[in-house]
């Protein structure tokens, strides 16, 4: 089995005593959240204000724990796939599901049957600012990683490993998956073949 | 005057929808009322420094046990408000516990770098599946229980757990 990192090295650390003076200071910085918006001014005495508030909390809270409720299995949140490009390409797939992310700097691709030639190339994500590890990019939609192997092998079969880990936008994260397909490559000149959808997996990562 | 009519309605609707969805979420096992933590009292776990603590010493307490990970940008948020929960509640019988899902070496280095005040255990695959039988189907976090002095689960969160439902929800244990 052959592996390599990706190109992405982790994110630069920002001091998290930082974040820590603006929790201090009371609402740190972007933490708006549903079920946590702020009721604004308007016609209407106090204590019916108050109801209202309270009404709009207890909403915020139940539609909060019914987008939980239909929270995606990770391997379908982040369905991978995988298909010989040719001779010596495969090209692997994630298809991340709308409301989720995945993490660019977590993302690690292995094979066994064959030897990456290269470190492979990952598209630039979208930028995040994470409060405590600075600048983070992410995926959303569909994301290809071409991986070049170190010689070509028509016809041989090919597991690729893919690790990830992501995030659903509602607040919750999964702990890093692996998944894997097995593709075969094409002859030479042959055209590319047909994206293997990854099995879910009941085992995931785990330290 | 119609404005305010309109609010009054509004607000009843809002109430009203709450209710019933609250009553619908409720039976849709998404509180674990009056279940015995048990299981969960009876973990010991190494603390990020390797000592075994057990979850039984905190018993009598209320307790709160919120499963996280560094790589959790939403645990991580949340945090610094459950610090302040501890520091303003503890001394009436709150107590935290956070169980990471994490490498020791970066549960430390986070936790000195908010000033966390109460214990982080180290969890493991273990820990996880813990948390799935406490209602964490798909094993996410952050994910927060809170247990009674009686030893008896009140409520499980997936997803934050945000600063005033924590207080209404410990403020009546207290």
């Amino acid at each position: 089995m052959d592996s390599l990192p990706t190109s992405t090295g982790s994110a630069p650390n920002r001091p998290f005593a930082d974040r820590a003076a603006a929790a201090d200071r009371g609402r740190a910085p972007g933490r708006d959240r549903p079920g946590g918006r702020r009721i604004g001014a308007g016609a209407g005495g106090p204590a019916r204000m108050v109801v209202l508030a309270a009404a709009l909390a207890t909403a915020g809270w139940a539609a909060v724990a019914a987008a939980q409720a239909k929270l995606l299995e990770p391997e379908r949140a982040f369905a991978f796939a995988g298909r010989g490009l040719d001779d010596r390409t495969i090209e692997a797939r994630f298809v991340v599901a709308d409301g989720y992310y995945l993490y660019r700097d977590k993302l690690k691709f292995s094979l066994d049957g064959a030897v990456l030639g290269a470190v492979p190339a990952l598209p630039q994500g979208k930028v995040k600012d994470d409060e405590f590890f600075g600048k983070v990019e992410t995926y959303r939609g569909m994301l290809l990683v071409r991986l070049p192997l170190a010689a070509a092998a028509p016809g041989r079969s090919v597991t690729v490993r893919a690790e990830s880990q992501g995030c659903a936008d509602i607040g919750v994260c999964y702990p890093p998956q692996v998944q894997q397909v097995t593709v075969a490559l094409p002859a030479a000149g042959a055209t590319p073949g047909v994206p293997v959808e990854a099995a879910p997996e009941k085992k995931r990562w785990f330290n | 005057m119609t404005t305010r009519r309109l609010l009054l309605v509004f607000g009843s609707l809002a109430a009203a929808a709450a209710l019933v969805a609250g009553l619908y979420f409720g039976r849709a096992g998404f509180s674990a009322d009056g279940r015995d933590a048990a299981t969960l009292l009876a973990i010991t776990l190494p603390d990020a420094s390797g000592t075994p603590q057990t979850l039984a010493q905190w018993r009598g307490k209320v307790l709160v046990v919120n499963f996280w990970a560094t790589w959790c940008s939403p645990c991580r948020e949340e945090m610094p408000e459950f610090v302040r929960a501890q520091t303003d509640l503890g001394a009436r019988g709150l107590q935290f516990v956070g169980i990471a899902i994490d490498a020791p070496d970066k549960v430390r280095a986070f936790a000195d770098e908010i000033g966390v005040n109460y214990p982080s255990l180290i969890g493991g695959y273990g820990a996880m599946e813990l948390s799935k039988t406490l209602g964490n189907r798909l094993m996410a976090l952050p994910f927060t229980v809170v247990i009674d002095r009686q030893g008896a689960i009140v409520h499980t969160q997936l997803g934050p757990l945000r600063d005033a439902q924590l207080r209404s929800i410990v403020g009546q244990l207290l």
